[in-house]
């Protein structure tokens, strides 16, 4: 009995600093995308590297609560969709990190007038994926409350859209002074933040179905 | 050759491990909660426990049905049910030990031309009735103070299926118990008469000859389990409506307090003496018991949920299996009888002495023998079970080992 006290004890610590881990590495994105954007290059590093330890440590922590779960033989109806709800959690961490990685090693150059439209964008897109780890954290004590704080997700995802069809449309149809390569670069660089709230909607769909069937 | 007569006994344990017994775990293992093998081996001993400990009270009732009196007729009887019960088993129906060997009796008291005691049966027969009855109504409020207690107390979801893993063990193996207690009767029951066998002085217990009948026989019940029970508690488990763990501990705790209350001295003298009627002492079908739990808690989700053919197959089952064993029965002593001249029994007068007792067995050799077979068997079962530990904690060391070499790999 004290071995199940102890497994259970450790899995709920595993999955809470799982979560921990994804909501500061989104922290940390917004802050790094701020600190290039005004060419604090000092800080975005910081950031990257933080980022790049919190994506590694969620990594091992993905890991052992999948081997926990199917050595201990825990959670046997909703094993399967939690370890894919981690799956989904991780590849917001990994989007984070490999946006990071790409806007240093491409160093792309934003027009000065986008920077407030991207600073949104990042806040919008940070907003839905943060806004899913409470619902996430619910899951596992008040399924009921679950698909009402998912309803911001799907609010800030929509609003993600928005802001980026925006400054594409800005972009390529109001900086003519940009050439085409320049301009095919900013879409890559804005997909990349846009991608954030994309995968937050699709863990959100999960999540959702995920708390109906704990609660019937 | 007296010993050879027991065989058809053990059968009938096997048949009945193999199919009834699997019910108090039968809930944890369809729902995943709960692996086969940790079932199994707990399943086994808390059986033996109930039947060595608590199973005499049911087997008076069934002796008052048809006191067989010959020991070629106990054999035949367990033989008889022992088929049924297997071949139904073999249809994945779950099926009752305790139907097949009142049909048996019914079949015996035919044969032989002994009057069957209307009122006995009755009273089993009721039983059948309010078993399932009184296991749907264990079974609704329990299940809606475990949800109502899930929704309001805010505890981690993993924690909670935690606690429930545990409620399962603890009355699965009070299910066990209390099915070996209360059906023990209709493994050994017919053979009590036959066999007076030394008391065993275990060290910290000592047991009777009744005791020891029903050892074995909950032995065989043990290995009925093990070998092959996995297939109905699949069945019960997942087929008939899909049980949620707290749906799960629920049935199985619901179908538990049936059980003893159906087998308990204690409770029924207790309420002789509180002036209410007292609850007969009769052997239930664990398996109708069940099925009640989860019809119960089927009807308070919804009706939606519940597989009606597969029910009524069950339900079929139960009415066939009294039946085909008593003709079958019937067909076992006619053919034993006249091919081997074996003495199946007599028609019973009135005040006359039982021929029956005249062949009881108080031969020490026997004695003696069944005491080495019994120690003997305790002993495997205590190594097979240090076997299955050793080795299950050998396979969580290789999986830690090669965790750790992954993680060193990656770096």
């Amino acid at each position: 009995m004290a071995l199940f006290t102890r497994t259970t004890k450790n899995l709920i610590i595993k999955i809470e600093e799982f979560f921990d881990n994804v909501e500061i590495g989104i922290l940390v994105f917004r802050e790094g995308i701020k600190s290039y954007l005004i060419n604090n290059r000092e800080d975005f590093v910081r950031h990257l590297q933080k980022v790049d330890a919190l994506e590694s440590n969620a990594d091992k922590l993905q890991r052992e609560i999948e081997n926990d779960m199917i050595t201990n033989s825990i959670l046997p109806q909703h094993r399967e969709e939690v370890t894919k709800l981690i799956d989904q959690l991780d590849e917001i961490i990994d989007s984070v990190k490999s946006s990071l990685n790409d806007f240093n090693i491409e160093l792309p150059e934003i027009p000065s007038a986008l920077n407030n439209d991207i600073l949104d964008l990042t806040e919008v897109s940070s907003n839905a994926a943060e806004e899913l780890i409470p619902a996430a954290r619910a899951y596992f004590r008040a399924p009921y409350t679950v698909r009402e704080k998912l309803l911001k997700v799907y609010y800030f995802e929509t609003e993600t859209d928005k802001i980026s069809k925006g400054i594409k449309k800005q972009i390529f149809q109001q900086m003519p002074e940009l050439d085409l390569a320049h301009k095919a670069h900013l879409r890559y660089i804005l997909h990349h933040i846009e991608n954030i709230s994309d995968i937050a909607q699709k863990a959100a769909d999960l999540l959702s179905a995920m708390a109906i069937k704990v609660i019937t | 050759m007296i010993l050879l007569f027991l065989t058809s006994g053990l059968f009938l344990g096997w048949s009945l491990g193999a199919n009834d017994a699997s019910n108090a775990f039968g809930s944890a293992v369809g729902s995943k909660m709960v692996s086969f093998r940790t079932a199994a081996i707990i399943a086994s001993i808390a059986v033996i426990l109930g039947a060595v400990m608590q199973g005499s009270g049911t087997s008076q009732t069934l002796g008052k049905l048809g006191s067989v009196n010959a020991i070629g007729g106990s054999f035949t009887l367990a033989l008889a049910s022992a088929v049924t019960v297997y071949l139904m088993t073999k249809l994945s129906i779950p099926v009752s030990t305790t139907q097949a060997i009142v049909g048996a009796i019914i079949g015996w008291n035919l044969f032989t031309g002994n009057r069957t005691d209307a009122a006995t049966l009755s009273t089993i027969v009721i039983s059948w009735i309010s078993g399932p009855v009184l296991g749907a109504l264990f079974a609704i409020p329990l299940f809606i103070f475990i949800t109502a207690v899930k929704k309001r107390s805010g505890i981690h979801l993993i924690r909670f299926e935690s606690y429930i893993r545990t409620g399962l063990i603890i009355t699965g193996a009070f299910a066990a118990y209390s099915l070996g207690a209360n059906n023990i009767a209709n493994v050994m029951g017919v053979f009590l008469p036959a066999f007076n066998l030394q008391e065993l002085n275990l060290g910290i217990i000592s047991l009777n000859s009744s005791q020891q009948l029903f050892l074995l026989g909950g032995i065989a019940i043990a290995t009925g389990i093990i070998t092959y029970s996995k297939k109905v508690m699949q069945t019960v488990g997942a087929s008939i409506v899909e049980l949620s763990p707290e749906a799960a501990m629920v049935v199985v705790l619901a179908q538990s307090l049936v059980l003893f209350v159906f087998s308990s001295s204690s409770l029924s003298s207790f309420l002789k003496g509180a002036g209410l009627p007292s609850i007969p002492l009769v052997p239930i079908s664990s398996s109708q018991v069940i099925i009640g739990c989860v019809l119960g808690i089927g009807i308070y989700r919804g009706v939606r949920n519940i597989n009606f053919r597969l029910l009524g197959q069950i339900g079929a089952g139960w009415i066939a299996t009294p039946v085909i064993t008593c003709i079958l029965t019937y067909l076992s002593l006619f053919f034993f009888k006249n091919m081997f001249n074996i003495d199946v029994g007599h028609r019973i007068t009135e005040g006359a002495v039982s021929p029956g007792a005249a062949q009881t067995v108080t031969d020490p050799v026997i004695s003696d023998l069944m005491r080495y077979l019994l120690l003997g068997i305790l002993a495997a079962g205590f190594f097979v079970i240090l076997y299955y530990y050793i080795l299950e904690r050998n396979k969580r060391k290789e999986l830690q080992r090669s965790e750790i070499k992954f993680w060193k790999n990656i770096k």
